[in-house]
């Protein structure tokens, strides 16, 4: 196979890969979440630690937090 | 030497001598932060184990028979990214769907998983270094078994830091890290574990 | 819309020093302990991460409105991905000292939290120039506060510091304290020694922060007490008054 032959596969898989991920992505946000886990929240035993702000989770424990210092004032 | 001695050998070494978290740095995020629980830190460690092996697996060949072969190997860090973020969707997506218990207790923190720097930065040293198939499998295998023990270790002595009497400015994470260095020095001990073996 | 003023500065700041990505959020910590082993290699490391995340943060904060929400993080994935890919070739290709050096963690820029965590909390939402104001307060202060690590690893040590060597357009100069190399600390080194390090860095800044919430209590309890005997004693005055009449 010559070199162009080469690089369109390699295109091709690249774009491949991509189109995967965004299936994946997106079907992973969809699909319901099982019986028993609909209101899983973060524990601070599990979080404390962890500052990770792209963390998903660590929005919904900051939004707890401020939820919480609202009802105290 | 038997390929399947080195191999063994290979594993250990990565496993113990090079660790991943104390000596190469590699996900320190998830150490520092999700290990108090025992049991939630060995759930992440064996996901863990899976994604790398898997990316391992799969990253290897697409670099070597894909991207080497149309001259753009410099499309590498791309491309492991992709596939590393697909496979953890997809793990994801069969937990959510077939395994409610499993999705309890980590189905959370599996996306997180994606921004851990052990996946990439072991898929990428194996190329950079190029490394054989079998001896990239070692190092992935070896490296991801590692981060397993070093997690669930160290969230065992972290139930125990919680009730120690520390001054106020070390609690939390300065300890953790200072007991992270201790660690650290004791796995330095173990460096001369082969030099008595001619590999 | 109207800009305050200051604001921008304030923007500026905030990652210098309130939101220090490193030191406060404690974020990207893999490549803050691998790489502080000199000086040198932390300024390089700090410079590489500020060009990813301000490109990232304006080319994300321009495409804000184009992106589909659904798919916003594989989206900033590839854009992060794209922009270390640009950056490492650069590297290699003018300072392939740095390249060596850095290794894998130039590629590890795309799986730092603080560039994917400053796409989705802040350009995703903000216009380009706060985004790129935002992402250079962000970067100076990573670079910083890896330099602040640095600087004491280089110098336990080795008694001092060696520039040219990584950024071989300088001449090679060695600052050591004289006599000061006889009592370097090789473990500073070592990666215990970036455990040590940052460990007692970050307790410095709990410290600080410690004191400052202290001051703070402090303060409004004394605001608290001022207030209740000012109305004492205006109540004491009222009663006089109504005493009088």
């Amino acid at each position: 196979m010559s070199q162009t032959e080469y690089l369109i596969i390699a295109i091709v898989i690249l774009v491949i890969l991509a189109v995967t991920f965004i299936v994946s992505f997106v079907l992973y946000q969809r699909t319901p979440k099982p019986k028993g886990c609909e209101d899983l929240k973060p524990s601070d035993e599990k979080c404390a630690g962890c500052t990770n702000d792209a963390c998903a989770f660590y929005k919904e424990k900051d939004s707890v937090e401020s939820i919480e210092k609202k009802e105290e004032k | 030497m038997s390929t399947f001695i080195s191999f063994i050998l290979a594993i250990i070494s990565s496993m113990l001598i090079d660790n991943v978290v104390l000596s190469r740095f590699y996900g320190i995020c998830p150490f520092l932060g999700v290990s108090r629980k025992v049991k939630s830190s060995l759930g992440m460690g064996i996901a863990v184990v899976f994604v790398i092996i898997l990316a391992t697996c799969i990253c290897w060949p697409i670099y070597t028979y894909v991207l080497v072969p149309a001259g753009i190997p410099f499309m590498d860090t791309v491309a492991y990214i992709l596939v590393i973020a697909s496979l953890v969707q997809l793990v994801g997506l069969f937990i959510k769907k077939y395994s409610p218990a499993l999705y309890k207790t980590l189905g959370i923190y599996l996306p997180l998983i994606t921004t851990n720097c052990a996946v990439l930065g072991v898929v990428q040293g194996n190329t950079d270094q190029g490394l054989t198939f079998l001896n990239a499998l070692a190092n992935g295998v070896g490296t991801s078994l590692g981060f397993l023990v070093v997690i669930v270790v160290f969230s065992c002595i972290r139930v125990r830091l919680e009730s120690a009497n520390t001054p106020k400015a070390f609690k939390g994470l300065p300890i953790a890290l200072i007991t992270a260095a201790i660690m650290a020095i004791a796995f330095m001990g173990l460096q001369g574990l082969f030099s008595g073996i001619k590999l | 819309m109207k800009r305050e003023k200051g604001q921008t500065k304030k923007n500026f700041l905030k990652g210098i020093i309130q939101e220090n990505p490193l030191l406060v959020s404690i974020l990207g910590t893999c490549p803050a302990l691998a790489t502080t082993k000199s000086l040198e290699a932390a300024i390089g490391m700090g410079i590489l991460f500020t060009i990813v995340l301000l490109c990232s943060n304006v080319l994300i904060s321009l495409l804000r409105k184009l992106i589909p929400d659904e798919i916003r993080t594989p989206a900033y994935i590839v854009i992060i991905a794209t922009f270390v890919t640009m950056v490492k070739m650069f590297t290699n290709a003018f300072l392939p000292e740095l390249y060596s050096t850095l290794g894998v963690f130039i590629s590890l820029i795309v799986v730092n939290c603080i560039v994917l965590g400053r796409a989705e909390a802040y350009a995703s939402k903000n216009g380009v120039f706060d985004s790129f104001i935002d992402a250079l307060g962000m970067g100076v202060g990573y670079t910083l506060s890896l330099c602040l690590l640095a600087f004491f690893r280089e110098l336990l040590g080795t008694g001092g510091f060696t520039f040219g060597q990584i950024f071989t357009f300088i001449p090679l100069t060695k600052l050591i304290i004289p006599g000061a190399e006889k009592f370097a600390i090789s473990l500073f080194q070592t990666p215990a020694g970036a455990f040590i390090v940052f460990g007692i860095v970050l307790a410095v800044v709990a410290f600080i922060k410690n004191r400052k919430a202290e001051l703070k209590a402090f303060e409004a309890k004394q605001a608290k007490l001022k207030a209740a005997e000012e109305a004492k004693a205006k109540l004491a005055a009222q009663q006089a008054q109504g005493g009088q009449q």
